[in-house]
């Protein structure tokens, strides 16, 4: 099931290495960039069907067509290595394995929009990926695959690698334009998008790093050869990071389209210990848990999570087993997007920090049922109204929990703690 | 007149001004879209999510009010049960951490967070787990004390030190609810508009130290004045009120909208003001140490003038143009030299390029219309000539120092007619308490020539006369406000269209 188009390199001894990864093929698209016309680049992305890697989904190429023209304003592109969402670990496989591939796309896209000037935000934490990345980005600059002239083409590009300080909301692309800015990483409101007003006030194009490292396998072998991998509508193929209660967790390359749970059997091992499976988060925290009975339906793409009521997200999946205290994996959840929450706008400012408390006392066995119904309520009462979809990243999955596994909750507050304590040994 | 768009809103047609945002241009026709974060002055923010209105047809189904343009046609939804719902569940989740203590905050009575839960919410509160506790009674500078627990982190005071002072001593530190406007360590509020932040917040979280514990609002009276304290002209709301058993008393000046002077602010020296106007007022005629009525001043001051050899009369600059016109009637009557010497009311170098003038004088642009001298060669040249110097009001201290007044005032007879209880006028022969400028009506020049009107907000229990009233008595020939004003146009011809109830309420930019 597995494919080699984005971790094509992943294998190779010292494949971030300039001189590694060119023998396999890196940065051999330039001289055919360089021959086509930026529209003619829009028009092959677009083709292809390639969609953002960062959760939401967007079609790339689409999003590259929203740039205002003759603005006389610099078009910046902005990389989003933030990657902060829990369960989500696959662009550092890219930052550390094979940052050349990253770089080649960076080209592309920033030849294909105009852009002279990328930023790379990167997550505070991720230490040895920045490193990596930095290397890399030396190497090019040596080498002259960026800088003045661009392997020798008339063409400038300059790339800056901006360092985050562990907020979870700057990876949310507004968020991250102000983290860059300077300024306290708090997401803006929009309209105006990015494309129309972003860094420093000027158009600007984020992407996220996966989507701009298929960028490379696009151009080389064209928008076929990518479509040829995944569903018509989710086309080509993703890294996903498979973790939780499987026998072998880890990073792995699928085209889109395969059933979840083949997946989970056949390429992570299954359920680990031999436990039954009681849900399977499909792409990172924030998206809605799927039951059991779900997941024997679901395919991995956009549009089979969207029946399913779900988001296919980040790619990371995390598989639950029998012994999950489901309460106690809400309470964490809520936990996180309270901290991570910037402050900023009063449902999700105030909101989750009350739906944690309920939540705590719930877990406690202090709660009653209006309580888990007040939780509910909450959901809808946060859910849309903020200026970014951090508290919807965190009231959607709380959601799904709360209705899909309700009787856990209502043993939490109708019986006694010690008993629902004794159903978890 | 800006263009004018029609837009529906609850399905009623209405026709708003273009140009604006939603809660301005639909505010201006009197429906309210509840706000927190959004002031006219410091732009959208749209933090507080109070403002979210409906769309219906295209766009978006829920806009933020405060970030949405007005446009024609648009189909705006305000009353539909989900919007109300959204009112109602903002107003919830402001009000979960706040410790709701309006019985003693400041702000009850003038508070958007209290207005909006009697008008949006009025439910009762289901929060049943322990509060955010956060710092109380911060002291920020300049006045200004913080209760963070009140605070709805709007960003209002954070926008102005930002945007408009652009000192930017304030900031919100921390995120989600543990977020908090402060200060730097050691680094309090530093300007000169500070206080302002005080009438920016929608809530009780920042209150001024002058006021605070003084006066609940809704026994104050509110009337419409005009700022003394420089040649700008502010425009300021004066909140007064006459406690059981004691005198009229002003409690605060707060700014008044005025699009074309002041805008939203007013400045910190302007707003402390209204002390002058309380406190150290002279309340008593007095002949040497003799204490006397009105009536006996005015015969003794009579016939220090009869006796007099050459008359000085000299005038304040913070004069209305009404009692500028009558002390100028008065000494063409007395055969007196009138001067506006008032050199001493410039503070060089302490105006800035926003509100505060260099030039301490209300009216100073009024003496010039009225071609009254200003000089210092013509004041003290008359001076030295003259036997009697009639001051109305005008405070000399603040160019000559004791000594210098002492030898002005040497074999000389000083008439003072003044508000203000103070040395200079203690040197006087003979004072007479007059009104000070809270206390009449009139109307005044500004900096920027913007002849502005203003009415009498203050009755004190012992009326005291307007300065006009003084010069009438004196022998002046204008007796009645028609007098005073038919007097005003022969000399100011740009005046000669108004009347003083045409001249708009925001000022008449005179050319």
């Amino acid at each position: 099931m597995e494919v080699k188009i984005l971790s094509a390199k992943f294998d190779l001894e010292d494949g971030h290495k300039l001189e590694i990864a060119k023998q396999h093929g890196a940065y051999g698209t330039l001289d055919k960039l360089f021959a086509m016309k930026p529209e003619e680049v829009i028009e092959e992305v677009k083709a292809s069907g390639l969609r953002g890697r960062g959760g939401a989904g967007f079609p790339a190429g689409v999003k590259w067509g929203f740039l205002p023209k003759g603005t006389g304003k610099p078009v910046y592109l902005a990389v989003n290595s933030d990657e902060s969402e829990p369960a989500t670990f696959k662009d550092r496989y890219i930052l550390v394995k094979d940052p050349h591939m990253m770089i080649e796309g960076i080209i592309i896209c920033s030849y294909a929009i105009g852009s002279h000037d990328t930023y790379i935000y990167i997550r505070g934490e991720y230490t040895s990926q920045v490193k990596a990345l930095q290397a890399a980005i030396d190497e090019a600059y040596e080498a002259g695959y960026l800088g003045d002239k661009v392997a020798g083409h008339d063409f400038k590009l300059e790339v800056t690698v901006h360092r985050g300080a562990g907020a979870y909301v700057c990876g949310e692309e507004t968020g991250l334009l102000e983290s860059i800015e300077g300024k306290k990483g708090q997401p803006r409101a929009k309209p105006p998008f990015p494309a129309v007003s972003g860094l420093y006030g000027c158009p600007t194009i984020i992407n996220n790093v996966q989507s701009i490292a298929s960028l490379p396998f696009i151009l080389e072998k064209g928008a076929e050869a990518y479509k040829a991998y995944g569903t018509e509508k989710s086309s080509g193929t993703h890294l996903f990071g498979i973790s939780g209660h499987v026998e072998k967790p880890g990073m792995y390359e699928l085209p889109l389209g395969l059933p979840l749970l083949e997946v989970v059997e056949k390429v992570a091992g299954g359920v680990w210990k031999g436990r039954t499976l009681k849900g399977v988060i499909p792409g990172g925290s924030s998206t809605p848990v799927l039951t059991p009975d779900e997941a024997k339906t679901v395919t991995l793409d956009y549009e089979s999570m969207a029946e399913h009521k779900t988001m296919f997200g980040s790619g990371g999946i995390v598989v639950l087993d029998e012994t999950v205290d489901m309460v106690k994996l809400v309470e964490n959840l809520i936990y996180f997007y309270h901290h991570e929450s910037c402050g900023q706008c009063t449902p999700c400012r105030e909101g989750l920090g009350w739906m944690l408390k309920i939540i705590k006392k719930v877990v406690r066995g202090e709660g009653e049922m209006s309580d888990i119904n007040l939780l509910l309520e909450l959901c809808d009462n946060i859910e849309m109204k903020t200026v970014c979809v951090l508290s919807a990243a965190c009231t959607m999955p709380v959601r799904s929990y709360l209705v899909k596994f309700r009787d856990e909750f209502d043993a939490y507050v109708s019986e006694d703690i010690s008993t629902a304590a004794a159903n978890q040994e | 007149m800006a263009e004018m768009i029609k837009l529906f809103v609850n399905g009623n047609e209405v026709e708003v001004e273009a140009g604006k945002n939603l809660i301005d241009a639909i505010g201006a026709v009197g429906i309210e879209i509840p706000h927190l974060c959004y002031h006219p002055a410091l732009g959208a923010d749209g933090n507080c999510r109070m403002c979210l209105v409906g769309l219906e047809e295209g766009g978006p189904p829920l806009v933020a009010a405060c970030k949405t343009p007005a446009a024609e046609g648009m189909k705006v939804l305000l009353d539909a049960d989900h919007i109300k719902k959204i009112q109602h569940d903002v107003l919830e989740f402001q009000l979960i951490n706040h410790p709701v203590d309006c019985p003693v905050c400041d702000q009850a009575g003038e508070c958007s967070l209290q207005d909006y839960y009697m008008t949006y919410d009025g439910q009762k509160s289901r929060m049943t787990v322990p509060q955010v506790t956060k710092s109380k009674k911060m002291d920020f500078g300049c006045g200004v004390i913080h209760d963070q627990e009140r605070c709805v982190l709007c960003g209002r005071c954070v926008r102005f030190c930002r945007q408009i002072t652009k000192t930017g001593e304030l900031g919100i530190v921390n995120r989600t609810d543990t977020a908090r406007v402060a200060i730097f360590p050691g680094r309090p509020l530093d300007n000169r508009y500070a206080v302002n932040v005080v009438d920016l917040c929608p809530v009780g979280a920042m209150t001024s130290a002058d006021f605070r514990f003084k006066q609940r609002v809704w026994f104050m009276k509110k009337e419409r004045g005009v700022c003394h304290g420089c040649s700008k002209g502010c425009n300021i709301t004066i909140d007064h009120n006459r406690e059981k058993d004691q005198d009229d008393l002003i409690y605060r000046f707060r700014p008044l909208f005025n699009e074309q002077i002041n805008g939203y602010f007013i400045c910190d020296e302007g707003r402390l003001s209204y002390r002058d106007e309380n406190e150290n007022r002279l309340t008593e005629a007095r002949l040497s140490k003799t204490t006397m009525s009105l009536d006996k001043a005015v015969t003794a001051g009579l016939k220090e003038i009869k006796r007099a050899e050459g008359i000085v009369i000299l005038i304040s600059p913070d004069c209305s143009l009404e009692q500028m016109v009558s002390v100028k009637s008065l000494a063409e009557e007395l055969g007196a030299t009138l001067s506006g010497f008032s050199d001493g009311y410039i503070k060089k170098g302490d105006g800035d390029d926003y509100l505060i003038q260099d030039d301490k004088a209300a009216n100073r642009a009024g003496l010039a219309a009225l071609n009254i001298d200003s000089s210092q060669t013509g004041f003290e040249e008359a001076l030295a000539k003259a036997g009697l110097l009639i001051n109305f009001n005008n405070d000399l201290s603040l160019f000559y120092d004791e000594s210098s007044l002492k030898k002005l005032f040497k074999e000389k007879r000083v008439i003072g007619v003044t508000s203000r209880n103070t040395k200079l006028f203690q040197m006087a022969n003979l004072v007479i308490p007059v009104a000070s400028f809270t206390e009449y009506s009139g109307s005044i020049i500004s900096c920027d020539n913007i002849l502005q009107t203003f009415n009498r907000a203050i009755t004190k229990n012992d009326t005291l006369v307007d300065i006009c009233e003084v010069a009438s008595l004196f022998g002046g020939p204008l007796k009645t406000d028609r007098d005073r004003y038919d007097e005003l146009k022969k000399i100011v011809v740009s005046l000669n269209d108004f009347d003083p109830d045409t001249i708009p309420a925001t000022g008449l930019k005179l050319t």
